[in-house]
């Protein structure tokens, strides 16, 4: 949907490993390394594509399916280099307000829960229209 | 000179600049790599974003992986 609207929309992904998921923070700090190695979106897309297989092995499979250098991202991973700043969005998640996910926020607007596609594309042409 | 004697009280200024000079860019340059962007109060990952930022809207996804 990202390519139906091109230069009128950004999207900004944050960590909200949820405390009953056991591995989504390492996966999410997984993540930050590969952003941190030049390939966050594919590393994101295959945490997706792959969920909820997010034991070490696999995250440092998908790194390597995604090209990223094995010894630097496992370093990254096993020192937990992100951890902060995946804590962090938690916090900012928690002062705004945010309490499951996924949640999104639309110029400013709350919204919690999965939605259909056809209601997200709503939500984007009504902001575009305020923004006129 | 003065008398035989070399001043350099004269030159402290320029060689004090010529000093700080690379400082202050590195720094700046430092600050323009670290530069967190703030969206209210989310601040902003450059390698998690998607779009541009002068894109007239945008989407805050708070998700998890698992």
């Amino acid at each position: 949907m990202l390519k139906e609207y091109g230069s009128r929309v950004r999207l900004i992904f944050k960590d909200l490993p949820l405390a009953s998921h056991d591995l989504a923070r390492p996966a999410h700090e997984a993540a930050r390394c590969a952003g941190s190695l030049g390939r966050y979106w594919p590393y994101h897309d295959t945490l997706f594509a792959n969920q909820p297989k997010f034991a070490r092995a696999d995250l440092l499979r998908y790194a390597a399916e995604v090209g990223l250098p094995g010894d630097k991202f496992a370093a990254c991973l096993d020192a937990r280099r992100f951890a902060p700043e995946v804590e962090a969005d938690v916090e900012q998640a928690r002062a705004i307000g945010v309490r499951g996910t996924p949640t999104f926020v639309v110029n400013g607007r709350l919204v919690a829960g999965a939605l259909p596609v056809e209601d997200f594309r709503t939500l984007i042409d009504e902001a575009l229209r305020d923004r006129r | 000179m003065v008398n035989g004697v070399r001043s350099t009280s004269a030159r402290r200024p320029r060689v004090y600049t010529i000093r700080i000079l690379p400082l202050v860019l590195a720094l700046a340059v430092v600050r323009a790599a670290l530069g967190v962007e703030m969206l209210g109060d989310i601040t902003v990952e450059p390698t998690m974003v998607k779009g541009p930022a002068t894109a007239p809207v945008t989407i805050v996804e708070f998700s998890d992986y698992q």
